[in-house]
């Protein structure tokens, strides 16, 4: 399956500074829809008012976490199917398994360059 | 030296039993031999608990002293306030010349290429404000030293205090937002970023997940 460079993309991420990195990467790829939400809670809202093709998350965030969100998602019958990729500096083995038990679709371990993160979505879609 | 005594009580003892009948005498003398050895008890006994009482003493004047060289109201006053303020410096210091780098970083991408000259000068001065923006970092070298002379000064105190009053750690944690917080950290399995050479690779991850 070919990426769809429309489809839209959300980026879930604490730190401004890293979804303007992962935009910018994004952008670069050819990625023309991308959101952004600070945590879990607000990245869960926003997928229940927009059908999102890829979401991007980090681990590690207030109140909900991407682990949580990963969880919620594959618990929802609409947001089930939706590719989920982690980004993370959490790079235990533990955390690696727990994310692959909850259903995600690849992970990435902070820092990462753009092949990485390109190898990555390319992999999500089958490419 | 209590032998000797024993043995007079024990004599006088003897004697009050031999005879039939009692003087005062036999008792004043069986009541002065023990007297005798009990105030060499008591004698013995005052100087054992003055010799206790004065090793407590000294203790509580060594823990007192220790606690003074903790200097824990200049440590909560003064040095973890300022090694706050210190990384909170790093970080804000740290945004901005992230943000400064992207801003031109973007800039050069979005820029016009049509005009070669133009655009060389644009890349030359972004370039520019980059390597100025990249100056954060002798600056934040410098924050974070100061940070770590702190914690090493904490470390110092601390230690030689736990050594001076012979203390053991309790397990656990010591209030309940701290407990809280080690259970969220449990749950949501919050390990924070590996050291290095710790943690799995990038490589590693795929092999794991077999992606």
């Amino acid at each position: 399956m070919a990426v769809n460079l429309s489809t839209p993309v959300l980026i879930v991420d604490d730190y401004k500074t890293m979804i303007r990195i992962i935009r910018n990467l994004m952008k670069q790829l050819g990625f023309t829809d991308v959101d952004d939400a600070a945590d879990g809670t607000e990245a869960l809202g926003k997928m229940r008012q927009k059908s999102y093709g890829l979401i991007i998350s980090d681990w590690n965030m207030e109140p909900m976490t991407g682990y949580e969100l990963l969880k919620e998602v594959r618990t929802d019958e609409v947001l089930a199917r939706t590719p989920f990729i982690m980004v993370t500096a959490e790079s235990k083995t533990e955390n690696v398994i727990a994310a692959k038990r909850a259903g995600v679709n690849n992970y990435i371990v902070k820092p990462f360059n753009a092949a990485t993160l390109k190898s990555k979505i390319d992999s999500v879609f089958g490419e | 030296m209590a032998a000797p005594k024993h043995a007079a009580i024990r004599k006088a003892a003897n004697n009050l039993r031999k005879k039939g009948d009692i003087s005062l005498v036999d008792v004043l003398t069986l009541a002065e031999a023990s007297i005798h050895s009990m105030k060499t008890f008591i004698d013995s006994l005052d100087s054992s608990i003055y010799k206790e009482f004065r090793e407590i003493a000294d203790y509580i004047q060594k823990t007192k002293q220790e606690i003074g060289h903790l200097q824990a109201h200049d440590l909560k006053s003064k040095h973890i306030p300022e090694a706050g303020h210190e990384l909170s410096v790093v970080v804000t210091t740290t945004e901005e010349a992230t943000t400064k780098i992207m801003e031109c970083a973007e800039e050069i991408l979005d820029a016009d290429t049509s005009d070669v000259k133009a655009y060389k000068e644009l890349v030359d001065g972004k370039v520019m404000e980059i390597f100025e923006a990249c100056s954060f970092q002798d600056l934040t070298g410098q924050r974070i030293s100061k940070v770590i002379e702190t914690l090493e000064h904490i470390e110092t105190r601390v230690g030689r205090f736990a050594s001076a009053i012979g203390a053991d750690d309790s397990k656990g944690p010591v209030s309940e937002k701290e407990a809280k917080r080690n259970k969220r950290k449990k749950d949501l399995i919050l390990n924070g970023p590996a050291l290095q050479g710790q943690g799995v690779s990038q490589d590693e991850i795929d092999a794991l997940l077999n992606f």
